[in-house]
Order: C-alpha cells, then structure tokens, then sequence
C-alpha cells in the first residue's frame, strides 16, 4: 500500500514535469491552428470547427522564401554532419590508432574546442570571409560549422573507437587489408551508433544557431530557417497568426524527426560516449 | 608451409623488457605451444612474428626470408584471436574473402578456398550468416577457416579456446588436432592451458617473465624439467618441492627423504621434486615417511591427498580407487625412487 | 606519414583556419584600434584598461559580467538540481513509461533557443494573457506581472527559460552515468537494507560526482557564451535598461554597434578575449581544482 502510493507520487511528479515542458510548446502549436478571436478567447482550447483556420500558414508559407529557408538550413546541416563525421572519425581513428611524435599535443590541440565556443572568434572569422568572398554563402556556414562540431566528434568517436577490440584490426591487417581500407571498410562501418550521439551535439546545435547565420549569410538567399523565422516574427511581430505559424512551421518539422528518432538519439546519447 | 625461426629477439615497451633474448628454431609442420603464465609475453611474442608490433633487436625469419620489416600480410602468416576478431557487419563468406581480395586473387580461386575451407570446418550452411548470429564454437571456426582461406605458411593460434566453455573447448582441440594431421603446416599455439599444450603440441616451449624457460616434446618437459620453474608450471596438481641439504653425495629432507647425487656443491642447499602420482601411499607403518591427512579432493576414480609430513612441510599425494582415507588419518608414504628429480640452488636440474 | 596526413590533414585544417586562428587572430586585434579612416594602430593593453577603467565601458562590462554570473547562478540551482533530481527517478528499477518520460523532458532541447525565446515572449506577454488566465485558473491571477518587461525580474525569467530548456542535458549526462552504476552495487545496498533515497544519495550520487562535474562546466561554459536567448526576447539592447545584458549581447552590440553607438571590432575582440579568458579561468578551475579531486571509479 505505501509502496503504491509512493510510486503514485514519482509518477505524478514526473507528469507534471513533462508537462512543464512540453505545454509552453503545443500551446504555441495549437494556437496556431485557430482564428485569432480564439487565440485570445480560448487560449487554452483546442482549435475546433469554428475556430480552425490556416490564415497564418497561408501568409507564412505564401512567403516565398521559406522554402529557400528550410533547403539553406538542410543543406548546411547535412553537410556540416557529414564533414564533420568523415573528417571527425578519420581523426579520431589516427588519434586512437597511430601512436606518433607529437600525437598526445594534437590531440589536446584538437580538445580546446570543447571548451572554447568558436564564437569568440566571430570577428575575425568574418574578416577571413569578406576576404575570402564568402560571406552570404552556405559555404561560409558550411566551414564555420565544421570546424565547431569537429572537436566534440573527434572526442567522441575516440572514445568509441578506443573500445573496438584491438584484435579486430589486427586481425585486418594480417588478413592483408590496406589501413585506409580497414578504417572505410572495417571500422567506419562500426560506427553507425556513436552517429546518433555526434548528431545531438553537432546537428541540433547547427540547425538551431541564429549567430553564425545572422553574422555569415544574412542575405535572403542564403538565410537559414532559424533566422528567416526570426526575421520573419521581427517584421508580423502585431500579426498573431501568422507568428504563431511561423513558429510551428520551425518547430513541427524538428518535433516529428525528434519523436521519430528520439529512441535511438536517447539511446545514443545514454550510451556512454560521456561518462 | 615453412620453417620459422627466431634468432635474439628482444622487445621493450618503453624502458619495460618484455621479451628477452629468445631464439627458437620450428621445423616445417611442427606443431609448436607456448605456454607460461599470464603476462609472461606470449601474446606480445606472436604479434612480433605476426608483424603486429616491431621488433626492438633480433630477428625473425620465415622460410628462407627475413621477415623483419614485411607487413603482416606479406609474411604469409594467418592469425586466429581470442576474442575470434569476426568483423561484425560482414557475414561468414564475406569474413573469409575479405582479405584474399586484397591478395589480388582471381575470383574462382577465392570461391574455391571458401568451398574447401567451408567444408572441412563444417560451415556450409552458415556461410550467409553474420557472426552475432552464430554460437561460440562455430565463431571460432569461422575465425580459424579465415585462416585456412589465406593458405599462409605459418598458422599463428593466440589462445583460440579460452573463450569457449568447457566441453567445447575439448571437442575444439581435438579438431585442431586433426587439423593438424590434415594441413601439415606449421602451427604456433599461445595458451596458458597445460592440458591443452600438452595434448596439442609437438614441441612446448615453456615462457617465464619474458624468457624461455625451456623447450622440448610433453614427456621430455614432464620428465626431465629442466628447472623448478618448469617443474612447477608442468603438471597437475604441481610438483611437491621439497628443500633439501647436500652432503656426502646424498640430499637430505627433513622428513627423512635421502637422495644419492653425483656432483654439487657439500653443503649446499638443493631441491627435491615429486610429483602427486609418484608417491605410494599406505597404512601407518607401511612405508617410511609418515604423514596425516589434512584435506582429501576426491575426483572419481583418484583423489588428491593434502598431506602434513612429520617436519611439518605440507605435500599433495594422488590416491587411486575409490577407497579414499579420510582427515586425520594417518598414513605412510614411500617415493618411486626413478622419478625424483633433483635441483641445485639455482633450480637448475642436476 | 602519408597516411596521417590523409587521416589527420582534413580535419586539422579546417580546424586550425576556422577554429583556432581566429581565436589567436581576435585576440591579437583586441591590442589595436582604428582610426576614422579604418586603419589599425597597436595600442597594448589600452583596451583592455579601457573597458576596465573607462567610465563608458566599465559600467556595461561589470554590468553584462554580473548579470552572467546571476545567470550562471540560476542554472546551478535551478537546472542542475532539477536534472539530478529527475535522472534520479528515471533511473529507479521497474519505472514504467520511463521513455516517455525521457522523450517528453527532453523536447525542448532539441528546439531552436530562437523559436523557444518567441514562445515564451508570447505565453508570457500579457497581450495574450494566456498565463495571467492560467495562474487566475489557480487562484494566482493577483501575482502576475509582465515578468519579461521589469527590470527586477527579467533576468531571472529569462535564466528561468533557459533552464526550461537545457535542463535535458544535464538530465541525460546524470541519466546515463546512473544507468553505469552496476545494478550489484544497488542490489547489494537494497540487501543491506537502504531506502531508494539513502542508496541515490550515499552511493549513486558519490559514484557520479565526475559527471556532476563535467554538467558544471558545460553550464558554465554554455552561460558566458550565452547570447541566442537574449537576443531573440529582448533584441541586442537586451532591455529593460540592460538588465538582460550578458556579455554575449554586449560583445555583439559592441562588436555591430546598434542605435546608441558605432561598431568597434577592436573593441569587440577585446571583450571576446576578456570572454575567453574567463571561460578558461572557469575551465581551469575545473581541470585543476575539482576534476582532479573528484575521484573516477571504473566499474
Ligand atoms: N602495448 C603495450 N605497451 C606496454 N606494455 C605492454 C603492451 N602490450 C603488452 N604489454 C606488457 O607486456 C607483458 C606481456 O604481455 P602479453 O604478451 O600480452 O602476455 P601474455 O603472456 O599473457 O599473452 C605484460 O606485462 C603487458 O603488460
Ligand atoms: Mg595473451
């Protein structure tokens, strides 16, 4: 009986939690389904019959732009991914595989940017892009972003590397296979779950950032969707509608892949990459 | 298939000697195990021949070629892991072929080394599996038919069995065994197991801290140890050692154990070895050295019998039948006088 | 050696170039200054003595610097407690609907800190009235005020938020270093006879202590780089009357300029190497003081 009521009280704690966290999110989502009569009538309804309508979708989408926002923000953040995780886990085996002068000092080097957010640097990053005729392109983004998640997933992957079984390359190398084939062939491979956790601290952190983009590629053709959306709100900011869909059009998409995948990045995430 | 030998190799990591000074010579075909305790360096040796790890001084040729600065794959060497090192995204096949395409073989070749392989290992239906779905027996001969596929002159085992359990690991042996018989290459097998070095090896070569201790065919190492380390290690239960003091051309014992010995130092400090099975045992009385019984393991058909001597030094004796004494008994032993061996201070075989 | 190149080069190229030698180049600007013709001058440490001393710089500096620390603050009593506390209950043996749980707390963080800052701008303004109506629902509706809009509480509200959102990180860091405490260890502990309270906190937490560590740290470091959140509710004057300021803002308002005063990017550098060099004091402290002291178990 006490033992009930004590889970009881774990749960409802837990409820209320989740609660907390994810009302202040499909309120903005629900609100965004209504005519605006119903935004400040019934807030806290959900849209129904009479109150549904679209009209902030229609102004929000109806913008050109958006679309060119969400294919910037994809492209950058898939290529970023992919770079990062190709350049990140080649380090990252050399760093764990190939003892050589010099590789404990790499490997420190390669570590402060951990801790140092690349930010710091913004102002001459934006010197070397205005000289290098990169500024306002995907590119610039593209090489800022890479060289941020870089670090993180070479520490990462080392650590996941350092736990594949030494024999295993090993026995590669007596099988006769040429070390670049035994880290795309035998190793790469093997990394496919050390992918989710890479994923959270890399890719949410680029999709999300408004600083580089705002800094880089302000131009309409090259704004990611976190800063169009931004802009967008900066310029309806008394149209209620149409901010409260433009903030569903940035949150849905990320919301559906987030439930879709929460498993495997919770999982990945719980699996020890940093203990 | 060749023969392989190693001249004054040595290996440090770091300011740490791991192996010291070891030359060894292995006929073509024979069948080799290294066996010594754990962390003695006998993994590190067959990474060395392997080509795993560089050598620091010495060399190791194969054949008729000096191996030194060849890569893994051109010693023509294949090697079997503990751990069976499958990759674990590639299915059986793939596990096997994975190399020889590299080798540049044509593709019947390969096709036809699988098929073989495949066959005397028993792997024909599982060939499409990947390794997590295969138990530990058929992972180990996938590991080993990865080996065979690569036709190396030089078969190199590192612990291939301990990971398997205890009934599997007997029925594993004596494929090995057969295996041998049947491929007539030159084996080197790493095991701490004396069971399996014994039962497996033409030749044991038995390691201490880096070194070789000696080597030689099961009997002669269970006959003749060279040392008491050897004597220790060979055999089970272990050696009975018992000190004893040289005079008159006889070692003495405590308990009263005389022993004649041609040469040695008067008055020095020598060792006595009996082995567990080379002692009779009888009623109190019966024979000469009197001993209770502290401890009886019964195993079936013998028993091993704890025993305390009248000088107090404790001592193992095997007992045959089912008739076991009990503890406390007392009993009386006598030693079988041609199998007492005979260690100088430095034990070093006299 | 070629084949460390191959491995090794991309990734310390881009690294190096877009990383690191910005770092040293912002830092090597901050000891210049620009005339009205653009031109650069070495200065030293004038600008350094400049925002420390001069009356225009030092009041918004200590100010946005105080302001971070508060905010730091927050998330260490607030966030950080929360997270353990909630690692803690979703790591008890036999919790049902753990995921559930685990993915519903987590959302949040996966959210952009821009869309989460204009949600909460709006649930909190009282335009809408949506939480003045919610806390009425409780009989509350005598205590709300326009908490975005007051200098006294606009920073709280804002660290508040924050933590709203970045409490799942902390929370996964604690949930999956509890998931390695070994279950014999617990079991052990049951057996001897201590509550689920007693074992969480004489022996999970003890166990944990380094991951604790490194949750600071991170906190630590994501505070005084801290800007996205300010910037997308309060826009880079980070009002009212700057008591929103955080150093991030203040790096970015120097930096672009804004309505009240030109852009320096000398000046900019200097407050970015001034933002460096406490986070490495931060992560010093951290490397030296407490890491070191924590002890690791490995299991
Ligand atoms: N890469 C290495 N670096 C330093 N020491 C090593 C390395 N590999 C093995 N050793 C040391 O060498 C000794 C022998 O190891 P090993 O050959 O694996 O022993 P075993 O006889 O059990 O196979 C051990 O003491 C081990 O600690
Ligand atoms: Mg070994």
């Amino acid at each position: 009986m006490q033992l009930k009521w004590r889970v009881g009280l774990i749960h409802s704690f837990l409820i209320a939690y989740s609660l907390i966290a994810v009302l202040p999110i499909l309120l903005v989502v629900m609100n965004s389904f209504k005519i605006r009569k119903a935004i400040f009538g019934t807030p806290l309804a959900l849209p129904s019959a009479e109150t549904f309508s679209l009209v902030g979708y229609v102004k929000v989408l109806g913008n050109a732009n958006i679309g060119i926002y969400f294919f910037n923000s994809l492209s950058v953040t898939l290529i970023s991914m992919a770079t990062v995780l190709l350049f990140g886990a080649m380090a990252a085996w050399a760093l764990a595989e190939y003892r050589f002068k010099g590789s404990n000092l790499l490997a420190l080097f390669l570590s402060i940017g951990i801790m140092v957010p690349i930010r710091l640097g913004s102002i001459s990053i934006l010197h070397m892009m205005v000289d290098l005729n990169l500024v306002n392109t995907r590119l610039a983004l593209i090489l800022v972003y890479t060289a941020q998640g870089l670090p993180m997933a070479i520490f990462i992957l080392s650590e996941f590397i350092s736990q594949i079984p030494r024999d295993l390359r090993d026995a590669a190398r007596c099988d006769g296979v040429p070390e670049i084939a035994i880290f795309f062939q035998v190793i790469a491979p093997l990394l496919r779950p050390a992918i989710a956790t890479v994923a959270v601290f890399t890719i949410v952190p680029i999709w999300n950032d408004l600083w580089f983009p705002l800094l880089l590629a302000p131009g309409n053709d090259t704004q990611t969707i976190t800063l169009g959306i931004q802009q967008f709100i900066g310029q309806y900011i008394t149209d209620w509608n149409s901010v409260l869909a433009a903030l569903s059009v940035a949150i849905i998409p990320v919301l559906v892949i987030y439930l879709i995948f929460s498993r495997q990045l919770i999982s990945g995430l719980t699996a020890g990459a940093v203990k | 298939m060749a023969k392989l030998s190693l001249h004054q190799l040595s290996k440090s990591y770091g300011s740490a000697e791991i192996l010291k000074d070891i030359s060894l010579d292995i006929k073509n075909g024979e069948f080799v195990v290294l066996v010594g305790p754990s962390g003695c360096g006998k993994s590190t040796l067959l990474r060395l021949i392997a080509g795993l790890d560089p050598v620091t001084s010495g060399s190791i040729s194969i054949g008729d070629r000096i191996v030194n600065d060849l890569e893994p794959a051109q010693r023509k060497i294949a090697m079997v892991f503990q751990t069976y090192a499958l990759y674990p995204h590639k299915n059986v096949r793939e596990n096997m072929t994975f190399g020889l395409k590299y080798a540049g073989l044509p593709a019947e070749e390969i096709s036809r080394r699988v098929d073989e392989a495949s066959r005397m290992l028993q792997l024909q239906d599982l060939l499409t599996r990947k390794p997590k779905d295969l138990s530990g027996g058929q992972r180990q001969r996938v590991a080993i038919g990865r080996a065979i596929v690569r036709e190396p002159d030089v078969f190199l085992f590192d612990e291939p069995l301990s990971n398997l359990d205890a009934s599997l690991r007997v029925s594993t042996r004596v494929e090995l065994s057969r295996l041998h018989t049947l491929l007539k290459s030159t084996m080197i097998y790493v095991t701490h197991d004396q069971i399996e070095a014994m039962t497996l090896a033409d030749r044991i070569v038995v390691m201490n801290k880096g070194r070789i201790e000696q080597t030689g065919t099961p009997l002669e190492l269970y006959y003749q140890p060279a040392n008491l380390f050897v004597a220790g290690f060979i055999g089970s239960p272990k050696m009975n050692q018992f000190s004893a003091i040289l005079r008159n051309a006889t070692a003495a014992t405590g308990f009263g154990l005389s022993v004649p010995v041609k040469g040695g130092d008067e008055g020095s400090a020598v060792t006595i070895g009996i082995r567990p099975e080379h002692f009779v045992v009888g009623r109190e009385g019966e024979h000469p050295h009197a001993a209770r019984v502290e401890l009886v393991e019964r195993l079936g058909e013998i028993s091993h019998l704890h025993m305390k001597l009248n000088s107090g030094e404790l001592m193992i004796a095997e007992w045959r039948g089912r008739d076991a004494p009990s503890i406390g008994d007392s009993l009386s032993l006598a030693a079988e006088t041609s199998n007492i061996h005979l260690f100088d201070a430095k034990g070093v075989r006299i | 050696m070629l084949l460390l190149f191959f491995f090794l080069g991309p990734a310390v190229i881009v690294y190096s170039i877009f990383s690191v030698y910005p770092l040293i180049a912002t830092m090597s600007l901050s000891t210049f200054t620009s005339d009205s013709s653009g031109a650069l001058h070495f200065v030293g440490l004038e600008n350094y003595r400049l925002l420390l001393m001069d009356k225009d710089w030092r009041e918004p500096f200590w100010n946005a610097f105080l302001n971070n620390i508060w905010f730091f603050i927050i998330h260490m009593a607030v966030q950080n407690p929360i997270g353990i506390a909630i690692a803690g209950l979703l790591s008890l043996p036999h919790l049902k609907f753990r995921g559930t749980y685990r993915t519903l707390i987590f959302t949040p963080t996966m959210l952009s800190v821009v869309i989460i800052g204009f949600s909460w701008n709006l649930i909190l303004s009282p335009l809408w009235g949506i939480s003045e109506g919610f806390l009425k629902f409780f009989g509350l509706g005598a205590f709300f005020q326009p908490w975005l809009g007051l200098e006294s509480s606009a920073l709280i509200t804002i660290g508040l938020i924050s933590v709203w959102q970045f409490v799942g990180i902390p929370l996964m860091l604690i949930y999956a270093a509890l998931l390695n405490v070994p279950s014999e260890l617990v079991d052990a502990a049951r057996i001897d006879g201590l509550s689920h309270m007693r074992i969480f906190f004489s022996v999970k937490l003890p166990l944990i202590a380094p991951t604790i560590g490194l949750v600071s740290i991170l906190t630590f470091v994501g505070n005084f780089n801290a800007f996205d959140l300010v910037y997308s509710i309060k826009g880079a004057l980070a009002g009212p009357n700057f008591s929103t300021d955080l150093l991030g803002t203040f790096f970015y308002r120097t930096f672009f300029g804004n309505q009240l005063q030109l852009g320096s990017p000398t000046m900019g550098a200097t407050i970015a190497t001034a933002m460096f060099l406490i986070i490495l004091i931060g992560v010093c402290i951290y490397l030296y003081g407490i890491q070191r002291r924590l002890e690791r178990h490995s299991f």
